[in-house]
């Protein structure tokens, strides 16, 4: 009973990381309608960030926020660099896949390139344990957790109280439409780069805190339980990937608790795999997202 | 169908050959662990991966058959290869797992190094000849129309009559016994397999070879793979090494590979050599560029 508690502990902890980036990936899919397989690699991108600024003697927090909004900048470079171009110029969904890949391999080597394939670590920065509710967690977990709620709450707040928001909503639900009325959707898009960069970032960053030593594979590692929670939570749907990275993070950490941890990430898989064939849109999918995710 | 995950029958055919010719694992000291254990001739072991090569090729492909969106699935099929690579690294007792297998024979062997690996070039390209002989009978005959129709317009196949389930399936099965071969080859030369021999990027490696060489053209394919796995993953060797930096040259084939692939998608769709549409009477009125629109929709 007790390994079932603390499991269920360091899953929402580690949900709460998933959360962040599985609801980035799903914002920016929602809105612009690219899947953007390179966000895992500018998940590294920001950790090493991260890293880089740590040695400069930043504070901790301070290095996730200025990450985040770098990573962001990124996200913003590679959508009017690269994506909206090719959209323009018509090329399919499939295309668009292979230039992510492609462009998140790229990425990815020029990490490589700037600070070497060595595995990395932030230092040990889990600060004190506490204990509650039979949990034992590390400072640095609950801070994250804090960090990921105000975010969310952010975000929900953003969505459904302002006018950005609402043109956001707009641009995702019917593109063409939200054009018509009036809203600057390629700006729309814009923000919702940044934003899903940001977060992309942000999680990037936590998770190298949590896990303590990575490379440069670390986000491509962790697209998967990302897409996932995603997946799970119909893609599109920012509160559907906030509930899908708790449940993916809470379901791999019991399953691991009680199974070869090795096999932690094949319970993503079957999460995948399982939603795909059984319900495409997701748990909290919309019809809107319904229609555009069938060919 | 966009098949991300082709690297996975590549390394089924690679695990097949070696299990199939390495003997049982607890010859060589029992350091490494594995399933069959058997000792079968070379030609065995290369047919044997070709057909574990067409089932895993099939059984990825039924996951395709479900109709989602391309890009929805290109996600799926990307996720498969990861998933298998991390399968198999977890479970050490099934085939290597992380260390994956090695000292897997060459069929040479027995000859002197430099004749060995001439004599083994000399039977890949055999191999490739009759692949490619192979692979024009199937494209070119009355299958490769029914195909090419099922590709531009599956409904429109299906209407005249070609049972669209049964052909992508005989295509993936196809597709996986060339991939089962090409992986018993390569690993019959390089002697050792494990799943960081195929991490995904490799699939974009193959990716790329078609991208540059032109979709749909064999030749421009076979030529494509050639330029990639030469001049790029292994010319990079032979660039300066700088000392400072470990994995700066892996690093630099990579990142062109990538960026060649976005170019290439980028100015040139179509590859070098364009897919040559065979001609069948006398063009429809009106209609003659539409099949090069035709791609372009979901």
């Amino acid at each position: 009973m007790h390994l079932l508690v603390q499991s269920i502990g360091f899953g929402v902890a580690a949900g709460a990381v998933l959360a962040l980036g599985a609801v980035g990936f799903t914002l920016q899919f929602g809105i612009s309608n690219v899947l953007n397989i390179s966000y895992g690699s500018l998940m590294s991108v920001g950790a090493f960030l991260g890293l880089f600024m740590l040695g400069l003697g930043l504070n901790i927090w301070l290095v996730m926020v200025i990450g985040g909004l770098a990573v962001g900048a990124c996200s913003v470079v590679l959508n009017r660099g690269l994506i909206t171009p090719l959209v323009r110029k018509g090329m399919a969904p499939f295309g668009l896949v292979i230039v992510t890949v492609s462009a998140g391999i790229v990425l990815e080597y020029v990490i490589v390139a700037v600070a070497g394939p060595a595995t990395q670590t932030y230092g040990n920065r889990s600060g004190a344990t506490l204990n509650f509710l039979g949990w034992t967690l590390t400072t640095a977990q609950v801070v994250i957790f804090a960090i990921a709620v105000v975010l969310m709450l952010g975000l929900h707040l953003l969505l459904t109280r302002t006018q950005l928001g609402r043109a956001m909503r707009a641009t995702s639900a019917n593109r063409t439409l939200a054009r018509s009325c009036g809203i600057a959707t390629s700006r729309i898009s814009d923000i919702a780069w940044f934003m899903s960069g940001t977060f992309c970032g942000m999680a990037g960053i936590a998770l190298a805190i949590t896990i303590e030593s990575f490379d440069f594979t670390l986000g491509s590692i962790f697209l998967i339980p990302m897409i996932a929670a995603a997946v799970l939570g119909g893609v599109g749907q920012p509160y559907g990937a906030m509930i899908g990275g708790l449940v993916v993070g809470i379901v791999s950490s019991v399953s691991s608790a009680y199974w070869d941890p090795a096999y932690q990430s094949v319970v993503a898989f079957g999460i995948i795999i399982v939603m795909l064939l059984v319900r495409p849109r997701g748990l909290f999918g919309s019809s809107t997202a319904t229609r555009k995710l069938l060919a | 169908m966009a098949n991300l995950a082709y690297i996975v029958v590549i390394a089924a055919g690679a695990y097949t050959y070696g299990i199939l010719t390495l003997g049982p694992d607890t010859g060589n000291g029992g350091f490494q662990q594995y399933v069959l254990g058997y000792r079968l001739p070379f030609f065995v072991a290369v047919v044997a991966a070709a057909a574990v090569g067409a089932g895993v090729g099939v059984l990825i492909g039924v996951t395709g058959l479900k109709r989602i969106r391309q890009d929805y699935q290109a996600m799926v099929m990307l996720v498969i290869s990861i998933m298998a690579a991390t399968v198999i690294g977890a479970a050490p007792s099934f085939l290597g797992g992380e260390p994956g297998l090695s000292l897997i024979p060459n069929p040479f062997a027995n000859l002197s190094p430099v004749t060995g690996d001439w004599a083994y070039v000399a039977m890949v390209a055999f191999a490739c000849v009759v692949g490619y002989l192979v692979m024009r009978r199937f494209t070119s005959g009355p299958m490769g129309r029914a195909l090419r129709a099922m590709r531009d317009d599956e409904h429109a196949a299906a209407a005249m009559g070609f049972s669209v389930i049964k052909m992508r399936l005989l295509t993936q099965a196809v597709g996986g016994a060339f991939g089962g071969v090409s992986g018993a080859l390569l690993v019959a030369f390089i002697g050792g397999w494990s799943p960081g021999a195929w991490a995904y990027v490799e699939t974009l490696a193959l990716l790329t070879a078609v991208i540059v060489g032109g979709m749909g053209n064999d030749f421009g394919v076979s030529l494509g793979t050639f330029v990639i796995a030469v001049l790029l993953l292994q010319g990079v060797q032979f660039l300066p090494q700088i000392r400072s930096h470990t994995g700066l040259t892996e690093a630099i084939g990579w990142m062109t590979l990538g960026i060649m692939t976005i170019a290439f998608l980028w100015l040139r769709p179509q590859g070098v050599f364009r897919e040559r549409r065979p001609r069948y009477g006398q063009p429809a009125v009106g209609n003659a560029a539409g099949g090069e629109v035709a791609e372009g929709h979901s």
